[in-house]
């Protein structure tokens, strides 16, 4: 069984239907909507790239000086306390801009695969202040516009990235025979070398060892980044001197280079085992938990063809007749069930800018402190503005996943007691908020289209209610799978 | 929503539950069967150096290769038999160290070598076997269909963790799960749930489960905190349950260990003072825990003041039904040739075996499905030291 092309595409490969978007006629136009997603700006961080650099070196500047302010006895409590609530009310805009993006683009599958890569080069902004101002940015600056071209340069601008080191800890390491690991008695710190080769590139079952890890760690230190400006760059002084071996090429010498350090990078991007490991999981992502190889295999197949160039690699998955069918196969994440729901409604830009651009920092407050949400006002801003919240409590915090591999993405993760609760709770909360005028049988046939199936159909219509009959449109098990 | 009819909502479940066809297993049928014990474990996420929660204060080679992390009596280290220390963060559990209800076992580890991912280390963890054998399920779920009673086997988190995944029943229930809906609703919630066996058995638990935690909360606030999800975890097997997971994390020390570890040590006691304290005297005579990690940490302290990944840790057992008061295990020392590699703390025993002395003194579980199904390969006795 299959459902219709225009169906597929919005659900299997977007954030499903918005009633008042044109329908897709089929892989072309998604590819479209990557290129023309990966040239637009999303709606975070507010401030734009470069504003949010500088005000991330903002940030630095002032806790240094406090820092040392601190030191000299003078009371810093209150002005430390404000600092680190602008750069939460930051991230709080920043997180429901995330959500605004998803729901109001155009180019559905452009968002998707947004959030799977983001999801692959995972990193955490509850790490620290710092990186609740950088995650935002690095989805900005690196995934969106990258994920269209190669493979090698993806994983290379994402290891130049200030946030990512800063996560892995790449700052922190330092060869300990380089002339400031003997000054200082300090060592190497594996953590990004580990998570590069394991996770982003090769995969755990690629084929590489304990002393590949460490070999990498050797020739990757000296790559770090100034915490006073955020520029990341290669300081010899933290190299450690020598030649290295992984996987069987060599890196380094009597002097140690950047090139080092990027030629490992290329090397690891281009492995066999790399183009494997991505092309499985961008089908696992997409079509099902469990893949069929052949769909894999031609994905492979483009990846090798094409030297990584990522557009071949969705158009052989999109031009493969297995990511068509055997529909409702995989339940949705939290974010894609939060977005598609509110897509359901044509929540427009209005709607959504209102709540994304104003600054309530309170709201954040009551969040991070664990309170009841207040009780919820009229008016479809507050719905909004509860997403993050309600995603915390569905186990998929915006931009926080619970490690460096990123959120689970399969379907016995995501539909339990706990998270079927949760979801009938917004989903009722949506219809009380927004459904009380709609016709639930219309709803049902413009959200879940040739989806919907008969028995939802019959119980919709009998519904004693019309916010009772919206939210068993949500809460179905079709609206609640792709 | 409509409040048209007026059922009070445990009459409520046993109509609709016969409507909807679904496999329900209710409060009132769970109350039947149960035996008395019961079993926690708690997964350490992210690699907890056994070396910094227990240390081997009596071997000074502990401070030469950590200077910054190893710590004495004078530091607040707590003796516990005159060669390991009890890390101060986790100084709550000194009375249970006294009164015979805790355990440190040394230097234990899973099967999984040489390659210390934190995730494959998990997921061997949590299946129990070792990377060759390629489970898809959790020890603990394949546990419940060897039991000498039937057991209702509860995961406390948000999504389901591996350990209880699998072909038998479990739930999963998070501090904030809580269901506001009338009976009118729920009831065509079940219908709409009737065909989708996975929806079905999610709604069924998902209104068993409520009405528990509806009586253990009341209206007081529901939070997230460690401590709250021991406070569920506890009161959920005070009443019809009897095997629970949760997990704790924050152990990933690359960094600044110091600060880093005491939080997530101080987390890990106050877990098992609030399980015994909301399980209560009696059931807490009942019950074992067992708090176990991926693997541990290098030896050695790295260039940034914390630990890389290694391979032998220590696992921690409580409860009113354990042996305690001792620190198992064998303690393979620290100097260079008795190091893994060079740099992990050399695992003496494997970790599963406290698991699984721990299962057969609880449910009964046969040695022989034990050292097979349950963690394939595992060498294990009726003459085990946990035992």
């Amino acid at each position: 069984m299959s459902l219709s092309v225009s169906s597929t595409a919005a659900m299997r490969f977007g954030y499903g239907l918005r009633p008042s978007e044109a329908s897709i006629a089929g892989p072309d136009e998604l590819l479209a909507q990557v290129e023309r997603g990966a040239a637009e700006a999303p709606l975070f961080p507010q401030e734009g790239i470069a504003g949010r650099r500088e005000q991330v070196v903002r940030y630095r500047a002032n806790t240094q000086e406090l820092a040392a302010r601190k030191k000299r006895g003078e009371p810093t409590e209150e002005q430390s306390r404000s600092l680190n609530k602008e750069a939460a009310a930051h991230f709080r805009r920043d997180a429901e801009a995330r959500i605004s993006q998803a729901v109001l683009s155009h180019n559905g599958f452009h968002e998707r695969l947004s959030s799977f890569w983001t999801n692959h080069f995972a990193i955490d902004a509850s790490k620290s202040q710092m990186m609740r101002l950088a995650v935002p940015m690095f989805e900005a600056e690196v995934i969106r516009p990258l994920l269209s071209g190669r493979f090698s340069d993806l994983v290379r601008t994402v290891s130049l990235h200030p946030a990512m080191l800063l996560y892995l800890d790449q700052f922190q390491s330092i060869g300990p025979n380089s002339v400031m690991g003997l000054q200082r008695g300090k060592g190497i710190n594996e953590n990004f070398a580990r998570e590069l080769i394991e996770l982003h590139t090769l995969g755990v079952a690629g084929g590489y060892s304990q002393d590949d890890v460490r070999q990498a760690a050797y020739v990757l230190s000296g790559l770090t980044l100034d915490l006073e400006s955020m520029e990341v760059g290669f300081r010899p002084r933290r190299a450690e001197p020598g030649i290295f071996s992984v996987l069987g090429n060599t890196y380094g010498g009597e002097k140690r280079l950047i090139e080092d350090c990027l030629d490992l990078i290329d090397d690891l991007s281009v492995h066999p085992s790399t183009a494997k490991h991505v092309c499985r999981k961008l089908a696992k992502h997409f079509v099902s938990d469990e893949p069929p190889q052949a769909l894999v295999d031609a994905m492979v197949a483009a990846w090798i063809g094409s030297d990584g160039y990522l557009m071949q690699v969705y158009k052989a998955l999109l031009d493969h007749p297995a990511a068509w069918e055997k529909p409702s196969a995989k339940i949705k994440l939290p974010f894609d069930y939060v977005v598609s729901s509110l897509r359901a409604f044509d929540v427009d830009e209005a709607i959504m800018l209102s709540a994304a651009t104003r600054t309530d920092a309170s709201a954040f407050d009551r969040m991070m402190m664990d309170t009841e949400p207040k009780p919820m006002q009229a008016g479809s801003a507050v719905t909004v503005r509860t997403g993050p919240n309600v995603l915390r409590r569905m186990g998929q915090q915006i931009w926080m996943p619970p490690s460096p591999a990123g959120f689970e993405d399969d379907s016995v993760s995501w539909m339990n007691a706990n998270q079927l609760t949760e979801r009938i709770s917004w989903a009722r909360h949506l219809a009380s908020n927004l459904g009380k005028d709609r016709d639930p049988r219309e709803f049902a046939k413009a959200v879940l289209a040739d989806a919907a199936r008969d028995e939802t159909m019959k119980i919709v219509g009998q519904a004693p209610s019309k916010a009772v009959g919206v939210t068993l449109v949500l809460a179905s098990p079709e609206f609640n799978r792709r | 929503m409509s409040d048209s009819i007026p059922i009070s909502r445990r009459g409520f479940i046993a109509s609709a539950c016969c409507l909807a066809a679904a496999p329900v297993l209710t409060p009132l049928t769970m109350a039947a069967m149960p035996g008395d014990n019961r079993f926690i474990a708690i997964v350490l996420r992210g690699a907890m150096d056994g070396l910094a929660l227990v240390q081997p204060h009596g071997d000074p080679l502990l401070k030469q290769l950590r200077p910054d992390l190893a710590l004495s009596q004078n530091d607040g280290l707590l003796d516990l038999d005159g060669f390991f220390g009890l890390h101060p963060a986790a100084s709550e559990l000194m009375p249970l160290w006294t009164a015979g209800e805790l355990s440190l076992v040394h230097s234990v580890s899973t099967p999984y070598r040489n390659a210390r991912s934190h995730f494959d280390g998990q997921d061997i963890l949590e299946t129990g076997g070792s990377s060759a054998d390629r489970l898809r399920s959790g020890w603990l779920n394949r546990t419940l269909s060897v039991m000498s009673q039937p057991a209702a086997a509860i995961d406390v988190s948000t999504s389901r963790d591996l350990i209880l995944s699998g072909p038998n029943k479990s739930e999963v229930w998070s501090t904030q799960s809580d269901i506001t809906l009338d009976g009118d609703a729920l009831q065509f919630l079940m219908r709409l749930y009737r065909n989708d066996p996975v929806f079905s058995t999610a709604m069924a638990e998902a209104v068993g489960v409520d009405d528990f935690s509806d009586q253990l909360y009341g209206e007081s606030k529901r939070g997230q905190g460690v401590l709250e999800v021991a406070r569920l975890a506890g009161g959920l097997l005070r009443e019809q349950y009897r095997v629970a997971a949760f997990s704790i994390g924050g152990w990933d020390t690359h960094v600044r260990q110091t600060s880093d570890f005491a939080k997530a040590a101080r987390q890990l006691a106050v877990a098992i003072t609030t399980l015994k304290e909301a399980l209560g005297s009696d059931a807490w005579s009942k019950t074992a825990v067992v708090a176990m990690t991926e693997f541990g940490r290098t030896v050695r302290q790295n260039g940034s003041a914390g630990t890389d990944h290694g391979t032998g840790s220590c696992c921690v057992m409580a409860g009113g039904a354990i042996k305690g008061g001792h620190v198992l295990g064998r303690w393979g020392g620290l100097g260079e040739g008795d190091l893994l590699d060079g740099r992990d703390l050399m695992p003496t025993g494997d970790v599963r075996e406290v698991a699984a002395a721990m299962l057969y003194r609880q449910f009964d579980v046969p040695i022989s499905a034990l050292t097979s199904s349950i963690f394939p390969g595992l060498d294990f006795s009726n003459r085990s030291a946990y035992l």
